[in-house]
């Protein structure tokens, strides 16, 4: 059995929100209806235009396989794909039903991917976000088994997600899906204009692997989507600096939250504090935070922060806890 | 001719007065030092909070916020600071005397391994995520290894120092190797026990250290009553029996003793172990081989030099902060190697 490691999905995610170097441009189409003229639609052929350069892939496929980051955002735009790679229970759980449903039909590649499996699958297309090194080492032995598309993990969730739609031959339920968004944000702009306009927010996080006791000041994952598409004022690292996420932060430093307006954290999709986030928010400091005795903390639902799926699941989410808002004295 | 002299044997627990009265002003200023490096613990954090709140917070507590930082976050992991030094140099002390061996210290039994072990099996087959439910498993886990130990160490005649230092040698690399399976296996394991195998008295309030307390004093107790003993051993199981030492009786109640502090610390702070090694030595140079005095001065220097840590820990990265499980070895250290260059190493 042949097994390559693939990077941990979190920290895969993580690094595709961070990267300031934009390597990917959007896949680019081309027809090459080099099968037209056989009639054969199936050996209709276009080409895309990816990480790995310009790959002639079927104009419907069939059979695809997704590896890495590829497997959630194209099963959101409607994708079926036969073959998928390992993903957290945690990130399952968020799922809709119907998606879950989708992944679990697909067969399991698992956490490493198996090339005999996905040889067996017979794909005619696969497609591929992980890490340059982890790439180079299998990118031989998949441009064997059907045409491969590939992205960095530097590739913002915007651009994979046309990338995607384009190979993956999803591209109307991706358009519905964008226009939704654009409508969705242009709306909470809207709306709320004023907040946007004069309120500090601060976005806290905790993750599976932080240091009991600690914390971090949120400004990647979903928190970027409500600062750079909706324009809410939220905290960011200076440029060329590592994120602020990227620094723990004691609890004791809670006390110092009181200089913001408004405090958003992570929750369940009723508005819980998630599991990890909890001893933040059991804590008596939290407790007596002017921010939060004034109803101005805001627990807000992200389930993912790289296809419009997920994105408009936590603007929805976003909406409504800004509408909670009391009002301003 | 060559003259023969025959010498008794000295017994190194013997003290002259004016030895003893050095040693118990080095023992104040010890405690001095300690009560310096308490208090500097609650004034000290990564936030600036005025001497003042700090009083208020201690005696006379209102609910405002930094009060809450100092009551909720600062008191409670100097208290963990204070007790988990204390076991864990007393530990030290007890397992340099019983093994003979000045590089001794809690792992080289295994206990750290095992401790590691039932925490792995905690978090990553039976779901356990917060810190309060794993660290029964961490006390179980360091009881289990010991009396795992304790048979295989023992022979016809007893237990062996150097047989009872295999066999901790042997479980601890199994039960380490099949730690780190159940981590690598399982993200979710992998996470909490990369923190944990720091070391840290960071988020562990006061209802998680007070049930340990009683077995700390068992612990104590059982130590300051074998120290006597533990001297006559360091010349030998022949002549310690000859002074009406019971061998055996005494080594199971200085591994129980053992256990008992360093099993409850790393249930507390998880695996520190420079401090059991080193403060110790540093004891030994200071009053000489007397295990009473010994022990005496690793209960005020280990949490010394546990508090200190912690609290550079606090600023030297702040506002972030690094686990005192990694200060410790980086103050420690230097400490050692200066006082190694300085002074003759101290056998036992």
């Amino acid at each position: 059995m042949t097994t390559t490691p693939l990077k941990r999905r979190g920290a895969a995610a993580a690094a595709a929100v961070l990267s300031l170097a934009l390597v990917l441009t959007a896949c680019g189409g081309g027809d090459d209806k080099s099968g037209a003229a056989t009639g054969d639609k199936a050996a209709e052929t276009r080409t895309v235009t990816a990480a790995n350069g310009a790959v002639t892939i079927p104009a419907a496929p069939q059979r695809v396989v997704t590896i890495g980051n590829t497997d959630l955002p194209f099963i959101d735009m409607g994708g079926k794909p036969v073959g998928v790679t390992g993903v957290p229970d945690s990130d399952l759980a968020l799922l809709p039903p119907e998606q879950r449903a989708t992944w679990e039909k697909a067969e399991n590649l698992g956490d490493e991917v198996d090339l005999e499996k996905v040889a067996a699958l017979k794909p005619d297309l696969i497609l591929v976000q992980i890490p340059d090194a982890e790439f180079k080492k299998m990118e031989k032995q998949l441009t064997t088994i059907a045409p491969t598309v590939f992205w960095g993990l530097d590739t913002e969730w915007k651009a994979l997600a046309e990338g995607l739609g384009e190979a993956g031959n999803v591209k109307d339920a991706l358009g519905k899906q964008k226009a939704e968004f654009e409508g969705d944000v242009a709306k909470m702009k809207q709306t709320y204009a004023d907040v946007i306009k004069n309120t500090k927010f601060v976005n806290l996080d905790r993750y599976s692997n932080s240091d009991p006791g600690t914390y971090v000041i949120g400004d990647i994952g979903c928190v970027e989507i409500a600062q750079d598409d909706v324009g809410l004022n939220f905290p960011k690292a200076p440029a060329g600096k590592d994120p602020l996420a990227y620094e723990s932060l004691p609890f004791e430093q809670l006390s110092k939250l009181s200089q913001y307006d408004v405090i958003t954290y992570p929750a369940d999709d009723k508005g819980q504090a998630t599991q990890v986030f909890a001893p933040v928010v059991a804590t008596n400091t939290w407790k007596a935070l002017p921010t939060v005795t004034s109803g101005r903390a805001l627990g807000v639902f992200c389930p993912g922060n790289n296809s419009y799926g997920a994105v408009l699941r936590y603007l929805d989410s976003l909406d409504k806890a800004l509408a909670t808002l009391p009002a301003k004295k | 001719m060559t003259a023969l002299t025959l010498r008794r044997p000295v017994d190194p627990g013997a003290v002259t007065v004016s030895g003893s009265r050095r040693r118990l002003i080095g023992l104040l200023l010890a405690l001095v030092l300690l009560l310096v490096l308490l208090v500097a613990s609650v004034l000290i954090g990564s936030t600036s909070i005025s001497p003042a709140v700090v009083w208020k917070a201690l005696f006379d507590p209102t609910a405002d916020i930094d009060q809450f930082a100092i009551r909720d976050f600062r008191l409670p992991r100097t208290v963990a600071g204070l007790v988990v030094g204390i076991a864990l140099g007393v530990a030290g002390a007890l397992i340099q005397a019983l093994t003979r061996n000045p590089l001794a210290d809690p792992g080289i039994l295994g206990l750290n391994a095992g401790a590691s072990f039932a925490v792995s099996v905690a978090i990553a087959l039976l779901g356990i995520r917060d810190i309060q439910s794993y660290m029964w498993f961490a006390f179980g886990g360091t009881l289990i290894v010991t009396l795992m130990v304790l048979a295989l160490g023992s022979t016809r005649r007893g237990q062996s120092p150097v047989m009872m230092v295999l066999a901790g040698l042997c479980v601890g690399s199994v039960l380490g190797g099949a730690g780190s399976a159940l981590e690598l296996t399982n993200p979710d394991a992998f996470d909490a026990m990369r923190s944990w195998n720091a070391g840290s008295v960071v988020s562990r309030p006061l209802e998680l250290i007070w049930p340990i307390l009683p077995f700390f004093a068992i612990g104590l107790v059982l130590a300051f009553l074998v120290s006597g003993p533990l001297n006559a051993m360091a010349l030998g199981d022949e002549v310690a029996a000859a002074q009406g030492v019971q061998l055996v009786r005494t080594r199971i109640l200085a591994i129980i003793a053992l256990t008992l502090l360093s099993g409850g610390a790393t249930a507390i702070a998880g695996p520190i172990s420079f401090i059991g090694l080193m403060v110790p030595h540093v004891a030994r140079w200071i009053v000489g081989p007397h295990q009473r005095w010994i022990f005496a001065y690793s209960v005020l220097l280990a949490p010394s030099l546990l508090l200190v840590s912690d609290i550079l820990g606090r600023v030297v990265m702040r506002p972030g902060e690094l686990p005192v499980g990694i200060v410790t070895a980086f103050v420690g250290a230097p400490v050692l190697i200066a006082l190694v260059r300085q002074k003759k190493a101290s056998g036992l």
